[in-house]
């Protein structure tokens, strides 16, 4: 599906305005980093390790508080947890001593939804994520693949605004990666999933390029961003063999050597 | 009732050590030092404050036994909540913040559950004290005046100060019946039920022997795993969840202001109490001999650790091999290793009757206690050596004696020091008891810290002793600890770390 491009820039959901994160009180690691995410769009930031795209992520998140700079959800300045953002993690952090439904239910359980209402929320994502069956199981008792489509139930499960992924394929094996890619793709364009920002973290340039509409290049020490590439143009669905994506992966790896 | 109480005083305390840099500066050195404190030897202090609070009651004595037995398994706790803490993955306690657990729900989701094996696997070693300190406890003697608590403890004592060899081994049956049904029914379906709450990544975990996989096939203990611990369990952690949830809301400030104030005007009192102690009375003949009996103490204690590693390598060598045996042979040891090592001390006696040298016997009484604690921890490491360590080392001709010195002592080395500490500082427990024995209207003793202090405790009262006594061994145990055992864990952790 062409990204939906309405003639005028469509609303900003996230604003990053002048935000830099410091090691202890001279050493700048990030920033200032300015950038937006707006309403419908999936947007990636890639860059080599250490240049501090997954301290941007939670910065989004909420969960780590900027040295300086203001983010703003929605016109409002963040305070606190993003609450909302939810978040896809590199090593799945699910907890362990609950079961797939609990773990999908986690965060509608923190916003106080009665018990009847969360497990037919918590049901209908890990129905949409394809674990039906599963409900029961520990997540020790699953492949790193099924674990992370329990990572992204749980995300989508509190309807969020903006989902974050920090990495989130890069602990599976590459045929899995491609397979769970495409379900989020997938999910993105279907009417059931609410959400429509994405803010994807990833190294590969492969993956940007398939996934996002706008790709951020990041530099390190500090990390700050370099360049932006704009694939709204680019057709999909985009396979890596077909030449338009070729080139334009290649052209990416240019830009980050 | 006293581990549950414990259990719920540990978890805030080491909750406090992981959380607040400045709680940790204070508890942690506390922890450490009072955990290798030999707890048997402030029994009398203990008592003699109990019951003067109580007006000379025996119910002065049944507290001070409860209180010592509390402070017995308190610094394990405590010191398992903190390290399960601080090892929760960063990106597991970030998704409990970017998903919105707070308050309770966070206490029940994410801390109580990472810490629950370490509480369960230290209750365990904690039961088992308890009943050392119960069966050590339950008779005791204050100067002239003697206490005794009705109880299997003092049955066990008395019948050997008569010399009742019949009656001694009854009630050790007794006690082994008691301990092999806890196992059963409490401490198995409790295990399989914390077996979830292992955070792991991959399925490959080191595991730590468990009876409770060889006792989880059996019908009885899966049913009463199914029907009533598992589900009083989850009902339990959800109920701490709120309470805990609840003190922190309410009672965080006036605690610590109590702590802030009670701590230092104890430690004050206590100084005080022993500076009249030392200033009122010329000192005590006996103190010029502490040094000596130290000394002899401390090469039996020494002795202890060094044949508990030399039997405890071969061993588990021997056990982790062979695979057929490895559960039999860990089920009989778990259950051997919780008999309080109290218990064997009639066993000792009845030897010591048979003309067993009481040197030869100290230290066998103090190896019933020492022994598994290295044991355990050697056997945990040894079956952690991955496989394919093992095939390499054969695939290139290592075997015998020079696989044991290549692969299999570096592998489990820092395990051993591990439990050469733990059971360091247990020996100490052990050799208070048992440097100084009354069986059978016979007083048998050899020449050291401990027999010096019990004398003193049961004989001649003389508090200066008892004081003096306890200090130079807290001291010369602390002093150990710092500069030998501290220095060398670190020194091996390092080098002969399993890391691939």
């Amino acid at each position: 599906m062409p990204a939906p491009v309405a003639a005028e820039s469509p609303a900003v959901l996230l604003r990053l305005e002048g935000v830099e994160q410091f090691y202890g009180e001279k050493i700048r690691i990030l920033g200032p980093i300015d950038l937006e995410v707006r309403e419908g769009e999936f947007l990636s930031l890639v860059g080599p390790s250490g240049c501090g795209k997954s301290t941007l992520l939670r910065i989004v998140a909420g969960v780590l508080r900027p040295s300086a700079g203001i983010v703003r959800m929605g016109g409002r300045p963040l305070k606190g947890v993003n609450t909302r953002a939810a978040m896809v993690f590199q090593s799945f952090a699910l907890f362990p001593w609950l079961t797939v439904v609990d773990n999908v239910a986690v965060g509608l359980e923190a916003r106080g939804l009665p018990l009847r209402e969360r497990l037919k929320k918590a049901e209908k994502y890990i129905d949409l994520v394809g674990l039906s069956g599963y409900e029961r199981a520990f997540p020790r008792e699953l492949s790193r693949g099924m674990k992370q489509l329990v990572g992204l139930a749980r995300a989508l499960a509190v309807e969020p605004e903006l989902l974050c992924m920090d990495e989130p394929f890069s602990a599976l094996d590459v045929l899995t990666a491609r397979t769970i890619r495409d379900l989020v793709l997938d999910l993105w364009e279907s009417p059931e999933v609410m959400t429509k920002s994405i803010l994807l973290v990833t190294h590969s340039i492969e993956e940007a390029v398939a996934m996002s509409d706008r790709v951020l290049v990041l530099k390190a020490n500090p990390g700050r961003i370099a360049d932006e590439v704009d694939l709204r143009g680019l057709p999909r669905p985009r396979r890596p063999d077909l030449p338009h994506v070729r080139e334009t992966v290649d052209r990416m790896y240019s830009l980050l050597a | 009732m006293t581990l549950a109480v414990s259990v719920l005083l540990a978890i805030p305390t080491g909750y406090l050590a992981a959380k607040s840099a400045f709680a940790r500066r204070l508890i942690l050195p506390t922890l450490d030092i009072f955990q290798s404190v030999p707890i048997v030897g402030f029994f009398p202090v203990a008592v003699w404050g109990f019951v003067r609070l109580f007006g000379g009651s025996a119910f002065g004595v049944e507290l001070a036994a409860v209180f010592l037995i509390f402070t017995s398994m308190f610094w394990n706790l405590a010191f398992g909540v903190y390290e399960s803490l601080i090892t929760v993955p960063e990106e597991l306690r970030m998704a409990a913040d970017q998903f919105g657990l707070r308050g309770s729900l966070r206490w029940s989701h994410l801390i109580l559950p990472a810490v629950v094996p370490s509480l369960l696997y230290n209750s365990l070693v904690s039961w088992a004290n308890g009943w050392f300190f119960l069966i050590a406890s339950e008779i005791i003697a204050v100067g002239p005046a003697r206490y005794t608590l009705p109880g299997l403890g003092s049955y066990l004592a008395q019948s050997v100060t008569a010399g009742h060899n019949n009656l001694t081994m009854l009630a050790l049956a007794v006690l082994l019946a008691t301990t092999v049904g806890m196992h059963l029914l409490l401490w198995g379906p409790l295990s399989t039920w914390a077996e979830r709450f292992h955070l792991e990544e991959s399925g490959d975990r080191p595991r730590r022997p468990r009876i409770a996989r060889i006792l989880g096939r059996s019908r009885l203990v899966r049913s009463a795993s199914l029907r009533v611990v598992t589900p009083a369990a989850q009902q339990a952690l959800r109920v701490s969840g709120r309470v805990l949830d609840f003190l922190g809301r309410h009672a965080a400030g006036s605690a610590a202001v109590f702590f802030g104030l009670a701590v230092p005007v104890l430690l004050g009192y206590g100084g005080w109490r022993l500076y009249l102690l030392f200033a009122s009375r010329p000192l005590a003949a006996e103190l010029k001999g502490i040094p000596v009996d130290l000394l002899f103490s401390f090469l039996r204690v020494g002795l202890g650790v060094l044949i508990s590693a030399a039997v405890s390598v071969p061993l588990a060598n021997w056990i982790v091999r062979r695979v057929r045996w490895r559960s039999a042979a860990l089920a009989v040891i778990q259950i051997l290793a919780s008999i309080p090592a109290t218990a064997f001390f009639p066993v000792v006696v009845i030897l010591l009757t048979w003309g067993l040298g009481m040197n030869a016997g100290a230290v066998l009484l103090a190896l019933t206690t020492m022994f598994w604690y290295v044991l355990f921890n050697v056997v945990g490491a040894a079956s952690a050596i991955p496989k394919e360590t093992r095939e390499a080392a054969f695939a290139f001709g290592l075997r015998g004696p020079r696989y044991l010195r290549r692969v299999f002592l570096p592998a489990v080395l820092p395990s051993l020091v591990t439990g050469c500490i733990t059971a360091w500082g247990a020996g100490w427990n052990a050799l208070i008891l048992c440097e100084y024995l009354e069986a059978g209207r016979r007083v048998h003793e050899v020449r050291g810290i401990g027999a010096t202090l019990d004398r003193a405790t049961y004989r001649t009262g003389d508090m200066q002793v008892v004081a003096a006594s306890l200090a130079s061994m807290v001291l010369l145990i602390i002093l150990v600890n710092r500069f030998f055992w501290d220095p060398l864990y670190q020194r091996v952790a390092e080098r002969y770390k399993m890391e691939a």
